[in-house]
Order: C-alpha cells, then sequence, then structure tokens
C-alpha cells in the first residue's frame, strides 16, 4: 500500500459534481502535481484531502490507515499528518510571524514555548525570514507572507504537505523565492501534493504528474510522458496551450 | 438668585461617595463580562448557528432591545416573586443588566463575527485547532479588533445606566447620593459632585479600554 492513497473520491457542491472517482496515491516523499484547466477540480480534491470539503463517497488512507472525515477525532489526527497551504497566504493577521509558526506546535502539540520558538526560528530561517520574526503579516510582501505560510505548515511537522497554487497571487519576481523554498523541500521526504500552473517548475521537481479535466483524473505519468509524449489527447491540447504561452 | 452653594457638607461625604462609585464600576464590570459571554454565543449562533439556534437568538435580542432595561428589571424583581423566586435587589440588577447587555452585545459581536476571515478560520482548521481554539485564538481577536469603539461606548453606557440600580435601593453612586441628598437637603451640590465622579469614571474607563486595545489587539484607539 501507498503512503497516500486516494480511492474513488467523489464530492459535489449541491448538484454540481466537482470530483468523480478519483483515484491516485503517492508513495513517502515523493512529489506529485497536479495539472489542469481552471475548474477541474484541483483546490476541491486538496481541501477534500484535508477535511475542508465533504467527499460524498470514496476513501483516503494514510499510512494504510482510513481517514474518517465524518469523526472530529479521526481529522485532529489526520491535520497532525498533513498540511496545506493556499493560494490566498491566509496568516493569522493578529499574530507576529513568530506566533504564527509556533500557535499549532503550543497550543494543539502542546509543546514548551521555548522549544516551538527555537524550532520555529529554524524554519523561518529555511525560508528566508527570520529576520521578520516579529513582523506581522500586514508588514510582508505577499511572497514573504506565502514562506512564513509554508514554515507555519512545515512547523506542524507534516508528512504530507498539499501546496495549492502558492505562488499564483504573486508578482514575478516574488515567485521564484517561493519555488525555491518549495525546491528545498522536495528531499526531505515530505510527501508533497503541488497544484501549480507553472510547467517547468512542475516538470523539474515532481516524480509524477496527475492531469485533471472536468473533475476527473485522465492521465497520471512522470513529468517526461506527461509533457513530452503524453497519451491522452486532453493532455496534449492542455500542456500544449499552457507551453505555448 | 440668593442661594449660596455649600459644598463642605457634600465633600465630607465624598468617601462614602467613592465608595458608591466602586459599586458602579462593580455593576458595570459584572454586566459588561455577563453579557459578552451570552453576546459571543449570540453572535455565533446568528452568523454560524442552524436555523432552531439562530431563531432563538434573534428573538431573544429582539425581546431585550425592544423593552426598557428599568422595565426588564421591575419585572424580575416584582413578577418573579410570584413564581416563588425572590431575588435581592442586587441580583435582580445585574440578572437584568446581563441579559440586556447581551441582546445588545449579540448585535455589536455579530459585526466582529461577520468581520473575521473565513480563509483564517480555514487555515487553523487545518492545523488541527478544535472550534473552541478557533473561537479563543482566530476568531475574538478580530472581533476585538473591529467592534472595539462600539463595545467602548457600550461600557461608557453600563457605567451611566448602571444607575437605575437605586431605584431598586442599591447603594451604588446615585443610590447614595440620594441617601445623602435627603439627608442633607443639599441637591444641587451633592448631584454636582456626583455628576462630576461620574464623567471621571467614564474618562478612566474611556482611557483603559483605549490602552488595552493598543496593547492586546493593535487597535488604534485614541486615548483621548
Ligand atoms: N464553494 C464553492 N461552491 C460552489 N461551487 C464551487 C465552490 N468552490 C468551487 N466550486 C466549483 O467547483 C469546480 C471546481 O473548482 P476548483 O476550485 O476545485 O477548481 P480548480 O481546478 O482548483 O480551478 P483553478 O485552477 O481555477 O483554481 C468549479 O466548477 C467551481 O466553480
Ligand atoms: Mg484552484
Amino acid at each position: 500500500m501507498h503512503h497516500l492513497e486516494i480511492r474513488n473520491i467523489s464530492s459535489s457542491y449541491g448538484k454540481l459534481e466537482v470530483l468523480r472517482d478519483v483515484t491516485l496515491s503517492a508513495d513517502k516523499g515523493e512529489v506529485v502535481s497536479l495539472i489542469g484547466p481552471s475548474g477541474s477540480g484541483k483546490s476541491t480534491l486538496l481541501r477534500v484531502l484535508i477535511g475542508l470539503t465533504p467527499p460524498t463517497g470514496g476513501n483516503v488512507y494514510i499510512g494504510g490507515n482510513k481517514v474518517d472525515y465524518n469523526s472530529r477525532k479521526s481529522l485532529k489526527d489526520l491535520r497532525g499528518h498533513m498540511a496545506i497551504v493556499f493560494q490566498q497566504y491566509n496568516l493569522f493577521q493578529n499574530m507576529n510571524v513568530l506566533r504564527n509558526v509556533t500557535i499549532a506546535p503550543v497550543k494543539i502539540k502542546k509543546k514548551p514555548r521555548e522549544e516551538a520558538e527555537v524550532r520555529a526560528r529554524g524554519l523561518l530561517q529555511k525560508v528566508g525570514m527570520e529576520e521578520k520574526a516579529d513582523a506581522y503579516p500586514d508588514e510582508l510582501s505577499g511572497g514573504q507572507q506565502q514562506r512564513v505560510a509554508i514554515a507555519r505548515a512545515l512547523a506542524t511537522s507534516p508528512e504530507i504537505l498539499l501546496l495549492d497554487e502558492v505562488t499564483s497571487a504573486l508578482d514575478p519576481e516574488r515567485v521564484k523565492e517561493v519555488l525555491d523554498t518549495i525546491r528545498s523541500l522536495t528531499h526531505e521526504g515530505i510527501t508533497l501534493i503541488i497544484v501549480s500552473h507553472e510547467m517547468a517548475f512542475v516538470r523539474e521537481v515532481s516524480t509524477r504528474v496527475a492531469m485533471m479535466d472536468q473533475g476527473k483524473i485522465v492521465e497520471v505519468g512522470p513529468p517526461e510522458q506527461i509533457f513530452r509524449s503524453p497519451v491522452e489527447s486532453r493532455t496534449r491540447d492542455f500542456v500544449s496551450k499552457i507551453l505555448s504561452h | 438668585m440668593n442661594y449660596t452653594f455649600q459644598f463642605a457638607a457634600v465633600l465630607e461625604e465624598l468617601p462614602y461617595l467613592l465608595g458608591g462609585a466602586v459599586v458602579t464600576l462593580q455593576i458595570a464590570f459584572a454586566s459588561f463580562w455577563g453579557g459578552a459571554v451570552i453576546g459571543l454565543f449570540g453572535a455565533l449562533a446568528k452568523v454560524y448557528g442552524g436555523v432552531v439556534a439562530r431563531r432563538i437568538a434573534a428573538g431573544y435580542v429582539t425581546l431585550l432591545t425592544n423593552t426598557p432595561a428599568l422595565v426588564q428589571i421591575f419585572l424580575l424583581y416584582y413578577a418573579l416573586p410570584d413564581a416563588g423566586i425572590l431575588l435581592e435587589p442586587m441580583t435582580a440588577v445585574l440578572i437584568g443588566l446581563v441579559l440586556n447587555a447581551g441582546a445588545y452585545l449579540t448585535e455589536i459581536l455579530r459585526a466582529g463575527v461577520l468581520s473575521v476571515r473565513r480563509s483564517e478560520i480555514e487555515a487553523a482548521a487545518t492545523l488541527g485547532m478544535s472550534q473552541l481554539q478557533i473561537v479563543r485564538y482566530v476568531m475574538l481577536p478580530h472581533i476585538a479588533k473591529t467592534i472595539y469603539a462600539p463595545l467602548s461606548n457600550f461600557f461608557v453606557w453600563l457605567v451611566l445606566g448602571s444607575s437605575l440600580a437605586a431605584l431598586f435601593g442599591v447603594e451604588e453612586l446615585t443610590g447614595r447620593a440620594i441617601n445623602i441628598s435627603t439627608a442633607n437637603l443639599r441637591s444641587i451640590e451633592t448631584f454636582t459632585i456626583v455628576a462630576a465622579i461620574y464623567i471621571v469614571l467614564t474618562v478612566i474607563a474611556s482611557a483603559s479600554l483605549a490602552l488595552v486595545g493598543r496593547w492586546a489587539f493593535r487597535v488604534k484607539a485614541k486615548v483621548f
């Protein structure tokens, strides 16, 4: 069994079927990227995985254990193993950078504050934000906030990290610093599920790429396959369109 | 006019009046915090609750904000004994003011709850926070920041409004002023001094609330 197994997941917003029978897996430390047109359900899949949007069918297994999305305990357990960073860096505006990063370890994992702060400073250093530990989110640029958001997610020591278009709200010159940060995570044994429109980056860091369209996974394969010789015509269309930009 | 003001007789009673001012502040604080707890649940019910919770909260607010606080306390004090519940004047006043404040604070806090960004709540949930922790660490600071000004005003209103306790024989500031003026017949002097004490109380209250706001919530509140 794989580290993360998504089996036949479906989900709807009211009558609108957004995910249909999605099956996908990732081994420990793998980097799996989701690509596909706007509205194809990429964000929804990540939201289902972390328990923000309820699935209407199917199951998710982590390390062989089935996640029960209806149980608070199971959700809390899940969120001890999995973290997410969103497109809109939603840091807690009322807390400074250091507190944003330490709140989960201190209040949820009950770590001593000093220990959590030492670790948080290490993580901030990793994302290049150690000098802004005392700043408040509204004093930071978008790229800086996004890097803090990544540090905050890492502070929970996730085995699986979900990244949803973390660079698409950023100015072009800020994109690189955030991508560099993500690149530095790819060899640490964390399983990464990345939704991104940065095709060059996806191609470089992914072990596998999944193409989504209309709530379904159309094709999964190594980046060379998806970008050079896709099997499905839908993938070919999408990739050629986006690469010709 | 040949009335000669005689403040000396009243000033002699200053310690007694200041004691009353302490009681006034106690009533205001108790009603404020009691009301704030009710108001928080009321606001959460109104914004996030199901149909039943929303209806109950709305009914409570409508009922309590459309009748005078004084009438509500009269009902508690004079009507409840018929049902076998006898309340001390102070207890009746406190319950009445807490319920009344709860209704107003539900409305004030609701505006604050609506100001919390959904994305922050979701981020908190994905970090593993419980509902209660989300309220405590993410929602309350936003709420406090947004509603700081109306909240301060409401506290001042409570300091002044608590004077209606005098009607039930509670010896807070106004109650003690009535006692003094009936004894010394120096009403003008007595109530002038009492008015001054009220001003000092509310100015101190507003200033300290502004300081707390700056310190705790980074609100750019004016101290004066
Ligand atoms: N809260 C919501 N309520 C109703 N419909 C929604 C909601 N969120 C998303 N949808 C719909 O679900 C579908 C999938 O949306 P989703 O955000 O998962 O797509 P996506 O692949 O992430 O797109 P993008 O690349 O634009 O981010 C879309 O048709 C969208 O309109
Ligand atoms: Mg999306």
